[in-house]
């Protein structure tokens, strides 16, 4: 056995070249493979002790290899690296033995780092010395070191702050209205670093109001040009619990799909933070553990009485402190009065959390039926106030808006809030969360519970804000939480913070495709397919879905009607329904529309081979479900039995009838078709939907099940599956919701704690007996 | 083919026609897009063959009903302009007064020269298709509708309250500050300028599609408004819906 | 046998709604009637019973253009009826605010309500292909004025902060520097306006009336003075209602006017004719370049003094803004004590002097109003124009004399739908 071997798998030759290049470098033994085949291949015939694998490869997947390694060599120990980092495939990976991930672009020193330490750990000697040529770090200031806090004087600090106003926009608490608020200042003397708490948070100059994402132009050749504010900015006086809302900020537009607005901002600004030494009384950032922080700050400030103590946190705070201010070692005592004005701080709290948070989110999946959402809401006005207040909500809309000579246009984000009323509503108008129990309901697990799982962070910091701007006086989520006190487990600390981060600046910015052909349904349904130039497939697989843009009118989501095995075009039925898919209607062959994507899970494809499908189509919930009925026939020998039910209401609303005729003639399909109500040309069957099921002969132990289709289907036929005994892991829906930003940051989709543009669309029955408002 | 515009007024004071037009270099842009064929404040020829029809003012006497309902006929698209067009505006006060002692207060043994009937909206006559709200209207809001008849796309108007605009605002709540405030039921579009000037709302843009009014109440209360003076206070504006109620 | 049937439904280009009516036979007027038919509005019936928290709020509504004229007169007649004094610096801020409506109003009427007769065309639409330039300019200068008010009160049709006392908020010095400097540069639109109004052909028709205005020792008054008339010299305020003597006719749901003659005047040419001497040289200057002398007795040159007055409110708003950058801005205790009691606010809005009259009980509740509109005191005076101007031209086409009759109600800038709601109202 060779000691300390890696072999790298990826399938772009540049990364790996330049993996195994520094690898080497660094005294290692290095092999490479191009795919999942080779690898397994290479470890038949030499052993490694670490393998670094990219766990997108074309065949086998890089999950999948993992799999194999676990079992043919389970001690090699595995190193993922990935462009599209997903707390789904970081959990597999990790189950299956993954020791660490890294995200691409992969640094070498974070690379190699980890190397030595997974090495290490494993009581070997790496074979080699690890002096490694590391870049020289800049020279420290012997004074000023990360970590280490002094003392500055008022006096400094003074000139600290007006050194700053001259070169950068400075940003601070002062007063208003006897209240305090964040805006610039350009002296010292405006600031108010005593202060209780503020009306708005300084998120805003993170997250703000509204916020221009694109500049484009309409018409026939549409332009797209991604606007990103880049303005350099210090916030002074952030209180520890404004801290800890940052940072989870960071997490939730940094960690998945970078969102490179938030990025650019996030690393333009420094952040300046002030010990809370006059709580307000309706904080309770002590119960959230948000009344102190070590980290995510450049500075940090104590008011010790005589002069502050400073602590820094980055090493943009060390370069401050040694270019603008005079600071000395504290002496024996200040540290002390550090800790003492901090205790003092604590003693003033008012409002406490009667358990410890670690048992907020068990606490709170045991209460869902609990009346007290009922009861506490009645007073609700859905008025938003403790959305906009609050440090951590951070859910937007997207609105397109165009010039009055209709060429140009901007598309925004604007805040907005899952406690306003038509947050959840879609564009047939139905809403998923209607009434004020439910919203209120949503934000308070949102708070304790689903970002907490989401992103690893608590979703509130307990600064009191939302329950200062609370007329009715409801919002205050430390009265929720203790009002339903019982215990529940906290999850483990999460993912650390990603530092390097190099976001696309297309996230949010469409590319464009030509329409090829339009296909009349129905009055009011079309076919529509698509085409980007040169012919590159869209990528996808069947069950996900596109976000649809014509730009000034907006952005829409659209299920895939077409399998990925129809390569070079795909194709979108829509329905007229809103104002995109109404301008959508109005297009012709040539047009040019955008198009993001594609989103979302897709159809289980790994479970469903071998296996006997039976696919259930009510209405236009055909259009998701042919590009798998597609696929299946497309790979029909990979599936048993292929049974396929369709239902309309009328035979007016029939849809694709072509498909439909050929597919009730394959000898390979078992087709059954009904309409709700017939007519006097209609000889076929005639009867809801689940009227088909009980005559179908099936074998619950082989048969998988795929339904879609509106939602009061979905109720009769899970009823009829379960009369045949089909498990619930074998039942698989897809649901709809309001879907905007189709990356997993705008909130519209939420069911509950799962966010559908990322989990789903697509949902086993199992998954949704855990979510309460799905069906 | 562009499409034609026509500006009416009923009882009104004329001030939303005109902040309509209160743009700049704009006013090119809208000429350039719209035919105006018909603006009695502001030219003389009109045309009575038009697509589009801006409505300023409340319905108060019998023989504005004809003349509204042969524009209903002519318009293809009909949109109700300013609070008074849409909801009633501070011409419902009048409601209050029994109409025959109102007309003989003002004009004693000469009343009978005048006629007046309960004060009421627009769409309490005819269908109205869009609302531009508030009093006087917001001349952005006004743009954003004609943008959208434009792009032949329902405009998109926020059907939630005032305090969303107000916090992004950064404004501290005129309640803090000892003052009553409607926004909490008010639809937000105004961008809550009167908090922002140092005053509270009134409720000029009317009620959102599913207000919490008896939460409103009860918080005025509290604060220390009586149920008459909270009565008052939404009556300014809103006292059709009120009456209607 | 000449029939001349003049029958105008809804003058055009005019705020409000008033219809004019002719017949003549063969030189023998029947039938010569300005009618004002706007729908009788009622405020002072919606007015009564309110608090004096309210009761600018809705009297703003009486009016689009003017309603910071209604608004500064309403507040400073619950001023009066309560006893309070507004500080100097109240003072300053509501002079500011008021040039801002004042000049908004007359750029609106010169050049989009009037400008078109003069010039030959239907509306100001035609202007933006032949005079775009100006027709540009003219935005500009609205908008400025737009600006300058929102700058003050948050707001220019129906203002915002404008509270009994004061202000509720007060505007940043910096942005005051800033408009300032617009004002300054908006000097230069005036010159180039002056030279179309040049252009402008005035018909010449003269007919002395009497001229009422508001009349100050130290200022050319727009906010502050005694009652002053051409014919009868000044009376105190209080003794508005002798001055004004309204009276219903059966044509027309507002009411009429008259003093010493059987009508008078308001507005811009009278507030000339009585205070020239206190206009600021740039206006004095402008008057003489545009041959508007006082005193002038052709209603048709109320034009021509609106655009004397905007190069008044001009200069004049600099210097106040000059003064406020100077002393600085402090904010105020706006705390009001209410006392019963009644107050008269007599203000000069855009179109002429206006009363609002009120009485308070010891809550603070207003339980009697009466206002005077401008233009209420002018259509008296139209109609006796009417009377005298008719006879000169009835040998003209008959489109001509509409055309000519349009203009002489378009002269006078009237705001209609204020002036239909007149009367006293006493609550029992």
């Amino acid at each position: 056995m060779q000691k300390g071997s890696v072999l790298i798998v990826d399938d772009e030759p540049i990364v790996r070249e330049s993996i195994r290049d520094w690898l080497r470098d660094a005294g290692y033994q290095v092999a490479t493979a191009e795919s999942g085949e080779e690898a397994l291949e290479m470890i038949e015939k030499q052993d490694f002790s670490v393998m670094v694998v990219d766990i997108r490869l074309p065949g086998q997947t890089g999950i999948s290899v993992l799999k194999e390694v676990k079992a043919q060599r389970p001690w090699i120990k595995s190193l993922i690296i990935t462009a599209y980092p997903s707390a789904e495939t970081v959990s597999e990976a990790t189950k299956l033995g993954a020791v660490d991930y890294l995200i691409k672009p992969v640094v070498p020193d974070e690379l190699e780092r980890l190397v030595r330490e997974t090495l290490g750990a494993m009581g070997r000697e790496p074979t080699v010395t690890t002096k490694l040529e590391a870049q020289p770090k800049p020279p420290v200031v012997e004074v000023v070191k990360v970590k280490k806090s002094f003392v500055i004087t008022r006096g400094s600090l003074k000139s600290l702050v007006e050194n700053l106003t001259k070169e950068i926009e400075v940003v601070g608490v002062k007063s208003r209205d006897n209240k305090y608020v964040y805006d610039r200042i350009a002296s010292f003397d405006e600031l108010c670093l005593d202060y209780d708490v503020t009306v708005t948070p300084p998120t805003k100059y993170l997250m703000p109001a509204k916020e221009t994402l694109l500049k484009f132009k309409v018409g026939d050749k549409p332009r797209v040009e991604p606007v990103i504010e880049d303005i350099p900015r210090v916030i002074i006086g952030v209180h520890p619990y404004d801290i800890k809302a940052i940072e989870l900020l960071d997490e939730a537009f940094l960690a998945t799909n970078p969102d490179p607005n938030y990025s650019t901002r996030r690393q333009n600004t420094i952040i300046i933070g002030v010990d809370c030494l006059n709580p307000s009384p309706k904080s309770f950032a002590p119960g959230m553990g948000t009344h102190l922080t070590e980290t995510g700050f450049d500075l940090l400030l104590t008011d010790i009485g005589t002069a502050y103590m400073v602590t820094v946190g980055s090493e943009e705070g060390a370069d401050l402190l040694a270019k603008y201010a005079q600071v000395r070692e504290p002496i024996g005592d200040e540290i002390a009065k550090q800790k003492a004005v901090r205790d003092e701080a604590l003693a003033k709290y008012e409002l406490s959390l009667d358990v410890p948070r670690e048992r907020l989110p068990r606490l709170l999946e045991d209460s869902y039926d609990d009346p007290y959402w009922e009861s506490r809401s009645r007073t609700c006005l859905s008025c938003g106030s403790c959305v906009m207040v609050c440090p951590t909500c951070f859910c937007f809309d997207v609105q397109d808006e165009v010039s009055l000579n209709l060429k140009e246009g901007e598309r925004s984000r604007i805040k907005d809030g899952c406690m306003l009323v038509d947050f959840a509503r879609v564009a047939t108008g139905e809403n998923f969360r209607h009434d004020k129990a439910s919203r209120f309901r949503h934000r308070i697990y949102r708070k304790g519970k689903y970002i907490l799982e989401r992103y690893g962070r608590f979703g509130c910091v307990g600064c009191g804000r939302c329950a200062i701007a609370c007329l009715a006086e409801i919002a205050s989520p430390v009265e929720a939480f203790n009002a339903i006190a019982e215990a529940a487990r906290v999850k483990e600390e999460a993912k650390r913070l990603v530092k390097e981060v190099r976001p696309e600046t297309e996230l949010y910015a469409p590319r464009f495709a030509e329409l090829v052909r339009v296909g009349e349904l129905t009055p009011r349904e079309k076919v529509f397919e698509f085409r980007f130039k040169g012919g590159k497939g869209l990528g996808h697989r069947p069950g996900q879905f596109v976000e649809v843009s014509v730009m000034g009118i907006g952005e829409a989501p659209i299920s895939i009607s077409s399998s990925p095995t129809r390569d070079g075009t795909f194709q979108l039925a829509i329905r007229n329904v809103g104002n995109v898919t109404k301008a959508l209607h109005a297009l012709g062959k040539g047009a040019i529309v955008g198009i993001r994507g594609p989103f979302g899970n897709g159809f289980p494809l790994e479970t469903l081979q071998g296996k006997d499908v039976l696919l259930i189509a009510g209405g236009i919930g055909l259009f998701p479900l042919r590009s798998l009925i597609q696929y299946v026939i497309d790979n029909r020998g990979s599936f048993g039995r292929v049974i396929l039910l369709f239902g309309a209401r009328s035979p007016a609303e029939r849809l694709f009838l072509d498909e439909l005729a050929l597919w009730s003639q394959s000898p390979e399909i078992e087709f059954h078709e009904t309409v709700d109500k017939g007519d006097e040309s209609w000889k076929g069957h005639v009867g809801v939907i689940t009227t088909l099921i009980p005559k179908i002969q099936i074998d619950p132990k082989k048969t998988m099940a795929v339904v879609v289709g509106p939602p009061i289907m979905y109720r009769f036929v899970i009823g009829e599956l379960k009369k045949k005994e089909i498990p619930d892991e074998n039942i698989i829906m897809s649901l709809e919701r309001r879907m905007k930003c189709g990356v997993g940051k705008c909130g519209h989709c939420q069911i509950n704690g799962v966010y559908v543009c990322q989990e789903g669309p697509v949902f086993t029955l199992a998954q949704l007996r855990d979510l309460r408002e799905a069906v | 083919m562009k499409p034609k515009v026509a500006f009416f007024d009923f009882t009104s004071c004329e001030g939303c026609q005109l902040d309509a037009l209160n743009v700049e270099a704009e006013l090119l842009d809208l000429l350039a897009a719209v035919d105006i064929v018909n603006f009695r404040e502001v030219k003389t020829e009109r045309e009575d063959n038009y697509d589009i029809a801006f409505i300023e003012g409340s319905i108060s006497r019998e023989s504005e009903i004809p003349r509204l309902k042969k524009i209903r006929d002519q318009a293809k698209v009909l949109v109700a302009l300013g609070a008074c067009a849409c909801i009633g505006g501070v011409n419902c006060l009048k409601n209050f007064l029994p109409m025959d002692e109102a007309l003989r207060i003002v004009y004693k043994d000469d009343a009978k020269y005048y006629d007046t009937m309960p004060v009421r909206p627009i769409s309490a006559v005819v269908p109205v298709d869009y609302y531009v709200r508030g009093c006087p209207i917001n001349t952005n809001e006004f743009l954003k509708v004609v943008r959208a008849l434009l792009l032949g796309k329902k405009p998109e108007i926020s059907n939630y309250p005032v305090c969303v605009e107000c916090k992004m605002a950064g404004n501290v709540c005129a309640f803090e500050k000892g003052m009553f405030c409607l926004g909490p039921v008010i639809r937000a579009g105004c961008n809550a300028i009167c908090i922002t000037s140092g005053r509270y709302c009134w409720g000029c843009r009317g009620l959102v599609d599913d207000p919490n009014v008896d939460s409103e109440k009860e918080i005025l209360q509290k604060y220390g408004l009586t149920v008459d003076q909270v009565m008052e206070r939404f009556k300014l504006f809103n006292a059709y819906q009120e009456v209607a109620k | 046998m000449t029939v001349i049937k003049v029958n105008v439904h809804q003058v055009t280009r005019l705020e409000g709604h008033g219809n004019i009516v002719l017949n003549a036979r063969d030189g023998k007027i029947e039938e010569l009637r300005w009618e004002v038919t706007e729908s009788p509005r009622l405020f002072e019936a919606m007015l009564r019973g309110r608090s004096y928290q309210d009761v600018a709020f809705i009297a703003s509504r009486i009016c689009g253009i003017c309603s910071i004229a209604h608004t500064t007169a309403s507040i400073q007649a619950t001023e009066a009826a309560f006893g309070i004094r507004p500080s100097e610096q109240t003072i300053l801020l509501r002079k500011l605010l008021y040039n801002a409506e004042m000049l908004e109003s007359h750029v609106l009427h010169v050049l989009f309500l009037a400008a078109p007769d003069f010039l030959g065309v239907d509306s100001v639409f035609p202007l933006v292909a032949t005079h775009r330039e100006v027709v540009l300019m003219a935005l500009r200068l609205k908008k400025l004025a737009y600006n300058l008010a929102e700058l003050l009160a948050g707001r220019k049709t129906h203002p915002i902060s404008c509270i009994v006392g004061g202000f509720a908020k007060l505007p940043d010095l910096g942005e005051l520097k800033a408009i300032r400097n617009r004002i300054e540069e908006a000097l230069a639109d005036f010159e180039a306006i002056v030279k179309l109004a040049q252009t402008f052909k005035i018909p010449d028709f003269v007919r002395e009336t009497e001229y009422i205005s508001l009349k100050h020792p130290e200022e050319y008054a727009f906010i502050r003075g005694d009652i002053c008339s051409s014919d009868a010299g000044v009376t105190p305020v209080s003794k508005y209602l002798s001055v004004t003597n309204e009276f219903c006719v059966p044509h027309s749901t507002a009411k009429y006017t008259r003093n010493k003659r059987d009508s008078y005047m308001v507005g811009s040419l009278a507030r000339f004719n009585n205070n020239y001497d206190q206009l600021l040289p740039r206006a004095k200057e402008t008057a003489h370049e545009l041959g508007l002398k006082a005193p002038c007795h052709n209603p048709f040159m109320i034009t021509v003094a609106q655009l004397v007055e905007c190069f008044h409110v001009a200069e004049h708003s600099l210097s106040l803004i000059n003064q406020m950058l100077a002393r600085g801005l402090e904010g105020e205790d706006n705390k009001v004590k209410v006392r019963a009691g009644r107050g008269i606010g007599a203000v000069e809005a855009p179109r002429g002097i206006l009363f609002h009259d009120y009485t308070y009980n010891d809550q603070g509740v207003l339980t009697e109003a009466n206002c005077i509109i401008p233009t209420n005191q002018n259509h008296n005076n139209i109609q006796k124009d009417f009377e005298a101007l008719v006879p000169q031209i009835l040998d003209k086409p008959q489109d001509e004399i509409r055309h000519i009759l349009e203009m002489v109600v378009r002269a006078y800038d009237p705001c209609v739908s204020c002036s239909a709601h007149s009367l006293k109202v006493t609550f029992k």
